[in-house]
């Protein structure tokens, strides 16, 4: 297959081209248009960056009315757009084929600050961590925290559904927004959810969290804020096999505790990290550690504390350390929060997987992972929320070899297999994206994929919103008629018909990727 | 019913254009709008287990499941599905999640949708739709699933639920505390309570009506429940016990609470700002109408007023939907107020739609088509 690339498009904007161009700089100001190729280059991939598609325009809006108006120009225009927050995404979602990315990152307004009904209202383009650090003041957090926190915006968290390591107590994204201002595709503004209660309806709101772009574009968000938790303390359990990790993993969950955080670094992972500039003191000779948070009440956080240690120590857990203060509680987190950069030492490619499986089958499914390694001469690392069973074994190699590219792939497609097969789900937190759209139709059956087409259908008609991502389009019955060149801005033939659209098991993974900085 | 025997049950009345009534065990078929159907689908059979595994703390089961069965069920696993809505234990899974009905143990577990990992729906086309999956953590796809919470079965009959387990807590504690005294000692009260660093599994303000049917006494009371540990129910209570006279009382008065709604003709959820349903309820349930329940949960922020059929008439239902206004309005558009049950003659004039926007419009000619699934249940 080939990859379209820049050089094979013309250089220079058609007329109608530069004519779309310069009335969105009319909008948003020329130096807020970007056209140029090397210009664009940036935007061509996000952390997944075994991806690339090159945006033929560019637009970042500033503020909200700038940012109907665009759509609306678009809309008017017909032409499709991808909405891009930080990029930091891992699963080519924000990828734009020769089409208009519309980036929110200046739209970062934090809008209201509701104390004491513990909400707020931001714009999509405001960072995560910055978000934290707003109402960290007033003894309140955002929960969802996923790894690129520092950089990813609370647009792009909604759009994916994103999680991160404390979702396992306070739930993913979906279970922290109240309400949303959402701009469809047509230029049509309408809220969803409510700012102030319960409300009867359709959830709508629930139905565009997670719809990855498709469904329009966030002009602003109301998110639930929580209470810190009086208590909170860190312990790592240290393991001489994996497996005796995972049957801990099982251990904990079966016994009701539920920690903030329960997450998993097999040997390889812990190498990498303390051989980094990321090292958080894990003893370099274990196959496994636990990293293992529990907040709450004093009291209550005491006896759990205590309870959990004992699970560690009754299923061989080496050594159990607990954090003595918030120092040495950021330096164990800060080894696995980097895991994903420090692997970039090992070589020059990664690739990221996302898996689900129910966690009693976490033993079994780790010593399957191993073998497929073997099998195919792979090193699988393995770092991921165990207390969700949400796997993320990353293979790094080098793209450049075919051969080992080859290898890479098909271990990858048997583990994600092995997952499936285990009653598991192609991705906890990542998205579909483009790169796990060929494996949806190992999980939904072709009546389920068409009713996910349809609700994309009332939401974008025309489907110009993110086109091409997440339910491969042959899988929409009432939708294959629709031309796919009015969905492109050049006149170059599409690189790739719908019956191959990127996905690990429909095709051999894509040359030049980097590292993603952020899992 | 089988899934198979619902699709052709869709399938034969969409041939015909015959509007179907979706129903559970029928305990609460009385509410929402009048249904404009000729023929009902019961789920009533369609009950059991589909699969359990203790250590996942996850259940898949047929919608017809009642929660009482599967409170049975889990509880032989030390475990259980903390989702307690209003009414009575005998309705089915199916129709507390298409109602999207939660009760007191809310505040500590959430609504129905955060329970939800994935569900089974036959569509008004008679196609069998899976959202969601069987795991905890699941992002694959549009998100088919929280669609169905609150659609009251008009996008869907639900067939089959997947949903989150929690263990049983070690230690579980009910208490209440009197209410009485001037309004300013009650409000201050309240107010200390609510706003405590406390996390309670639940958190209730009965009207002097509502206690006195639980035998409660003659004043308003605060019911409050603590889970988890000893420790830290234990550090709970006394915290509670410098603020007020806490005296405990049987887990089962829970159940009872919620029984008050098992036949109740009209049932009124407020919901809002939290601080402003705070602000409000001392004078809430202070002012008391006879034989009308009122009670409030101020963490989740919302307010309910029921009204018994063999208790009360219906000049009484234009009281409570006047209260309920009152509080509306003074708070300033703060709230939103949702009708659960009224008396089939009064929806038109109260709230006729709560679907009539254009998208979900847009949703429901994508999923029944043919509108024959609960057609006026939310109003058109």
């Amino acid at each position: 297959m080939t990859q379209p690339s820049p050089a094979s498009r013309p250089a220079e904007l058609s007329p109608a081209q530069s004519t779309v161009a310069e009335r969105l700089a009319e909008i948003v100001g020329e130096r807020h248009v970007l056209s140029r190729p090397s210009e664009l280059l940036v935007y061509n991939s996000d952390g997944l960056p075994g991806y690339r598609r090159q945006p033929r325009l560019a637009v970042f809006p500033g503020t909200r009315e700038e940012t109907i108006a665009v759509v609306r120009l678009l809309a008017d225009e017909g032409l499709p757009f991808v909405p891009r927050g930080a990029g930091t995404g891992l699963s080519g979602g924000a990828l734009a084929d020769d089409i208009v990315v519309i980036g929110i990152h200046r739209l970062k307004k934090i809008i209201s600050l509701d104390v004491d009904n513990r909400r707020a209202t931001v714009e999509p383009g405001v960072v995560n961590l910055r978000l934290n650090k707003h109402v960290a003041p007033y003894g309140l957090l955002y929960a969802p925290d996923p790894s690129s926190e520092a950089a990813c915006t609370i647009g792009g968290n909604v759009a994916e559904n994103a999680g991160g390591p404390h979702c396992l107590k306070y739930g993913v994204t979906l279970n922290h927004i109240l309400a949303l201002t959402v701009l469809l595709p047509n230029g049509e503004v309408v809220e969803l959810g409510s700012k102030i209660g319960e409300r009867d309806g359709y959830d709508l709101r629930g139905a565009f969290i997670g719809s990855e772009g498709c469904f329009g574009l966030a002009l602003d968000i109301t998110v639930k804020l929580t209470p810190k938790p009086q208590t909170v303390r860190t312990l790592l359990a240290d393991f001489m096999s994996v497996d005796a990790a995972a049957h801990v993993t099982s251990a904990i969950i079966a016994s009701g505790i539920v920690p903030a955080a329960l997450e998993f670094m097999d040997g390889a992972t812990i190498r990498v990290v303390e051989d980094s500039i990321y090292a958080a003191g894990y003893p370099r000779d274990a196959e496994a550690v636990l990293l293992i948070e529990l907040d709450g009440l004093e009291a209550g956080v005491s006896a759990d504390l205590e309870a959990v240690r004992r699970i560690c120590v009754d299923g061989g857990a080496r050594k159990v350390k607990v954090a003595r203060d918030d120092a040495e509680r950021m330096k164990l987190w800060q080894g696995r929060k980097k895991a994903f950069g420090a692997m970039g030492r090992m070589a020059s490619h990664l690739i990221v997987q996302d898996a689900v499986i129910p966690r009693t089958r976490l033993p079994e499914i780790l010593d399957t992972i191993r073998k497929i390694g073997e099998k195919y001469g792979v090193m699988v690392c393995n770092v991921f929320h165990a207390g969700d069973g949400n796997l993320h074994p990353n293979i790094p190699y080098s793209a450049d070899d075919p051969e080992e590219a080859e290898r890479v792939h098909k271990a990858m497609t048997e583990i994600m297999q092995a997952c499936i097969d285990a009653g598991g789900s192609i991705t906890g937190e990542h998205g579909v994206g483009l790169d796990k759209m060929g494996y949806m139709e190992a999980i939904f059956s072709e009546s389920s994929l068409n009713a996910m087409c349809e609700l994309r259908g009332v939401f974008d008609p025309e489907r110009r919103s993110n086109p091409g991502k997440v339910v491969p389009l042959h899988a929409c019955k009432e939708w294959n008629a629709v031309a796919r060149s009015r969905l492109r801005m050049s006149t170059t033939p599409p690189a790739h018909a719908d019956g191959d659209l990127p996905g690990a098991m429909a095709r051999p993974l894509e040359a030049e990727p980097t590292h993603p900085s952020a899992e | 019913m089988s899934t198979e025997a619902v699709v052709s049950a869709i399938k034969e009345s969409g041939a015909t254009r015959t509007p179907l009534r979706i129903a559970g065990r029928s305990t609460w078929l009385d509410a929402g709008r009048p249904v404009r159907a000729t023929k009902t689908i019961s789920l009533r059979d369609d009950i059991g287990v589909v699969g359990y595994v203790p250590g996942d703390l996850t259940l898949t089961v047929r919608a017809g499941t009642s929660l009482s069965e599967i409170e049975r069920v889990t509880r032989e696993h030390n475990q259980w599905l903390p989702l307690d809505p209003y009414g009575s234990p005998d309705g089915t899974i199916g129709a507390t999640i298409a109602t999207a009905s939660a009760g007191p143990l809310s505040i500590a577990f959430g609504l129905p949708r955060d329970f939800l990992l994935g569900l089974e729906f036959v569509n008004g086309r008679g196609n069998v739709v899976r959202g969601g999956g069987k795991v905890v953590k699941n992002v694959a796809g549009f998100d088919l699933s929280r669609l169905m919470a609150g659609s009251w079965g008009t996008l869907g009959v639900i067939t089959e639920v997947s949903l989150r387990l929690y263990a049983l807590p070690a230690t579980d504690r009910t208490f209440s505390i009197t209410l009485a005294g001037g309004k300013h000692e009650v409000a201050a009260l309240i107010h200390a309570i609510a706003t405590s660093p406390l996390s309670p599994y639940a958190l209730q303000l009965l009207s002097r009506s509502a206690a006195h049917a639980l035998g409660l006494g003659d004043n308003p009371v605060c019911l409050i429940r603590f889970g988890g540990n000893e420790a830290v129910v234990n550090a709970q209570l006394s915290a509670l016990s410098q603020i007020s006279r806490p005296e405990e009382k049987e887990t089962s008065l829970w159940g009872r609470l919620r029984r008050l709604e098992a036949n109740a003709h009209t049932t009124i959820r407020i919901s809002g700002l939290p601080t402003k349903v705070l602000a409000a309820a001392a004078t809430i349930i202070r002012d008391d109408i006879h034989l009308v329940y009122t009670y409030m949960d101020p963490r989740r922020g919302t307010l309910r007023i029921v009204l018994r059929a063999d208790e009360t008439d219906g000049v009484n239902t234009t009281g409570a939907i006047g209260s309920a206004g009152d509080f509306h309005t003074t708070g300033n558009g703060y709230s939103e107020v949702i009708f659960e049950k009224l008396p089939a003659e009064i929806w038109e004039g109260i709230s006729p739609s709560v679907v009539s926007d254009s998208l979900s419009h847009g949703v429901k000619r994508a999923f029944d088509p043919h509108n024959i699934l609960n057609p006026g249940i939310l109003g058109d």
